[in-house]
């Protein structure tokens, strides 16, 4: 029977054709992702895994990845393990699904790097900041003071979403820096919440390439 | 009356509801994902917030952030839009449970209306023509009676199938006698079911709907017929009222008998009844929709009524404030859904940037969209850029000034449905008000593709 077409829309298929389509950016962006997915992105994660970096940035035209160490991962060196930041990226790490699969994990990549694009390490220079993972009443940490060192992943505090706490996490090594949100202020997803500040030695990782630029950067273990 | 309202939905409909807030002077907050943040709606709301991602699982569809955002922002009513969680009687529920209204009807009766079985069952207990069928087919002796009773062509269907599975078209006895038992190990196969029924066939069926209100105090009016024919794959393309389908006499009787079904069986706030016209004039129930339709402003053109104001109203408890003789629809009102589509290529949706975009004027032309010169529409969602209805006197005034508003609506840098929209008006079959829901599909797009190329 006809039906409203959000209705429509908001099933996952229905999303799949539109990033699987012919439409010559689409088409970029799906070669862009394949280049990351199968060629970069496991030359990295091993370089990331044998390296003291705890995260790394690689483009590919116009798209991102961010590679992540997994927080309190102490056996860095050599482990062979490094997380990719988020769900969707180890699919493509892994291996790649059908045409459909790919459509819906490219959309769900490229909603998640628009997302990181305000806190991309494209230099050492721009600010870092926690965000809100959703939209609700912010908490910091009890014991947060500027200046503390923090590691990627680490809880900075909480965002209450109907009395679910979202944990609100540092998205690099670094130390505090100032707070762009009140205790007890109600934020909105994707909201601005503490600065991290660069430990001084952060430095940056070439990758070969043209138009293939890996920043990256970040502290010793 | 509600002090703030959370707008929860995206598009053409989040501005059409902040509109129905300020003229009502509640205020509003549009709820957007991080996709919409440029979107119109999200621009000239007074507040506005991000509720997530661009995947709508974890923005348009996630209870929890619509709530959350609603709790945080003072709203004290969710407005659901359509599509998404606007007809979901667990959110309702959920959204009752954080003591805020769901602005449609209440989770209750959301649910009593949640299955179209049920509801078929249910109106037709209250005086509404539902497709004739069977009850499960006993043997061939029996199947050959009830085929005779509701009278060929028949559909045999699985009862345990769905979504057209396992569904055989019937025209003769003979036809059923040898296909019953393929049907049945068919059936068996594929669902591990193999019980069939028999229901009628409705070939060259039209597609009208009645639109009705019910508020909490027993009051109950209908604002008039919309016929929805002109369809592709089942999704509506281009609508009008008053249905050219249905006799005055008809259609007063159809609108009668569904607002007093709407009513007796519990029906509250807006809502929808859809019925099939087969090739006779008989109309059957299909379902109801228990939210604002697509395709309500062709209704508000004729009748006047603001309906998105009136639901809001509704679910604050307000009375209709008028009856049945208020209601007066004049006129013929027409409405095409503009979309990003491309109809030379298979329909396939566009997304990227408006680079251009002019709305048409004049008299009795109405626009309701939330693209902009700019404006990058997001491949995430559907690809509804807008609706552009029109307004005259009679049909063939309506046709007239829907083609001219057509011709002068200017969207750059998608490829859109304008030009088909132009072919439909132009073609014979939809002048003489003919067009059956299967015409599109049948005679495929192909012939109205190239008429609009010309």
């Amino acid at each position: 029977m006809p039906q409203d077409r959000n209705a429509v829309a908001a099933a996952p298929g229905r999303a799949a054709a539109g990033a699987t389509g012919l439409d010559p950016r689409i088409e970029r962006d799906h070669a862009a992702i394949s280049n990351l997915a199968d060629d970069l992105l496991p030359a990295l994660i091993a370089k990331l895994a044998t390296s003291g970096l705890g995260e790394i940035e690689v483009r590919e035209g116009a798209w991102k990845a961010r590679l992540r160490r997994p927080a309190g991962a102490d056996d860095r060196k050599g482990s062979g393990r490094g997380s990719v930041g988020g769900h969707s990226g180890q699919g493509h790490a892994t291996g790649r699904g059908p045409a459909a699969t790919a459509g819906r994990t490219a959309a769900e990549d490229r909603e998640r790097l628009a997302r990181e694009e305000d806190g991309a390490l494209e230099t050492a220079n721009l600010p870092i900041v926690a965000i809100s993972p959703a939209v609700g009443v912010f908490q910091p940490r009890k014991d947060l003071v500027t200046g503390m060192r923090v590691r990627a992943g680490d809880r900075l505090g909480t965002v209450d979403v109907l009395g679910v706490r979202e944990d609100v996490v540092a998205p690099v090594d670094g130390m505090i820096g100032s707070s762009l949100a009140e205790a007890g202020e109600a934020v909105e997803y994707g909201q601005e919440l503490i600065r991290i500040e660069l430990p001084e030695n952060a430095r940056s990782l070439e990758v070969n390439g043209a138009d293939r630029e890996a920043a990256a950067v970040l502290g010793e273990a | 009356m509600f002090s703030k309202i959370l707008i929860a939905n995206r598009g053409e409909i989040a501005l059409r509801i902040l509109r129905a807030c300020r003229t009502l002077g509640v205020g509003a907050v549009v709820a957007y994902s991080e996709a919409d943040r440029d979107s119109l709606a999200a621009q000239l709301a007074d507040e506005a917030i991000c509720i997530g991602p661009a995947d709508a699982r974890r923005s348009y569809l996630s209870a929890p952030a619509l709530i959350s955002a609603a709790v945080v922002t003072g709203c004290d009513a969710i407005h659901p839009g359509y599509g998404f969680l606007s007809e979901d009687a667990g959110f309702a529920d959920v959204v009752r449970a954080h003591g805020l209204t769901f602005i449609g009807p209440s989770a209750e009766v959301l649910e009593r209306f949640a299955s179209k079985e049920g509801t078929r069952r249910l109106l037709e207990a209250h005086g509404l023509r539902t497709i004739p069928g069977s009850g499960m087919l006993r043997d061939e002796a029996q199947a050959l009676e009830e085929a005779e009773r509701i009278g060929y062509p028949v559909i045999i269907k699985p009862s345990a199938g769905g979504g057209g599975k396992g569904m055989r078209l019937i025209k003769t006895p003979h036809e059923l006698e040898s296909t019953l038992k393929v049907s049945r190990s068919e059936a068996k196969a594929g669902f591990g079911d193999d019980s069939l029924y028999l229901e009628k066939y409705l070939d060259d069926n039209r597609h009208v709907e009645i639109q009705v209100a019910v508020d909490q105090f027993g009051h109950a009016i209908h604002m008039g017929d919309r016929d929805c024919s002109v369809q592709r794959r089942h999704q509506k393309i281009i609508e009008e009222t008053p249905s050219p389908a249905l006799t005055d006499a008809a259609r007063q009787d159809l609108c009668a008998r569904a607002v007093r079904a709407a009513l007796e069986s519990g029906y509250e706030n807006l809502g929808t009844l859809e019925f099939l016209i087969d090739a006779s004039g008989d109309a059957y129930f299909i379902e109801i929709n228990c939210r604002i339709q697509v395709e309500h402003p062709i209704t508000e053109m004729c009748t006047g009524i603001d309906m998105v104001a009136l639901q809001i109203k509704i679910a604050a408890g307000e009375p209709l404030g008028m009856t049945q003789a208020d209601v007066v629809s004049t006129g013929h009102a027409i409405e095409f859904r503009i979309l990003a589509e491309d109809p030379g290529n298979d329909f396939r949706p566009q997304s990227g940037q408006v680079l251009g975009y002019l709305a048409p004027g004049g008299p009795g032309v109405r626009m309701d969209t939330h693209i902009y010169p700019g404006y990058e529409v997001p491949s995430y969602y559907d690809s509804l850029l807008g609706k552009l209805s029109v307004w005259a006197p009679d049909r063939a005034g309506a046709i007239a000034r829907g083609d001219a508003a057509l011709r002068e609506l200017l969207v750059d840098g998608l490829t859109t449905n304008i030009d088909l929209h132009r072919a439909i008006l132009a073609n014979e079959v939809f002048i003489d008000g003919k067009v059956t829901t299967n015409l599109l599909d049948r005679v495929g797009s192909a012939p109205f593709v190239a008429a609009g190329n010309r």
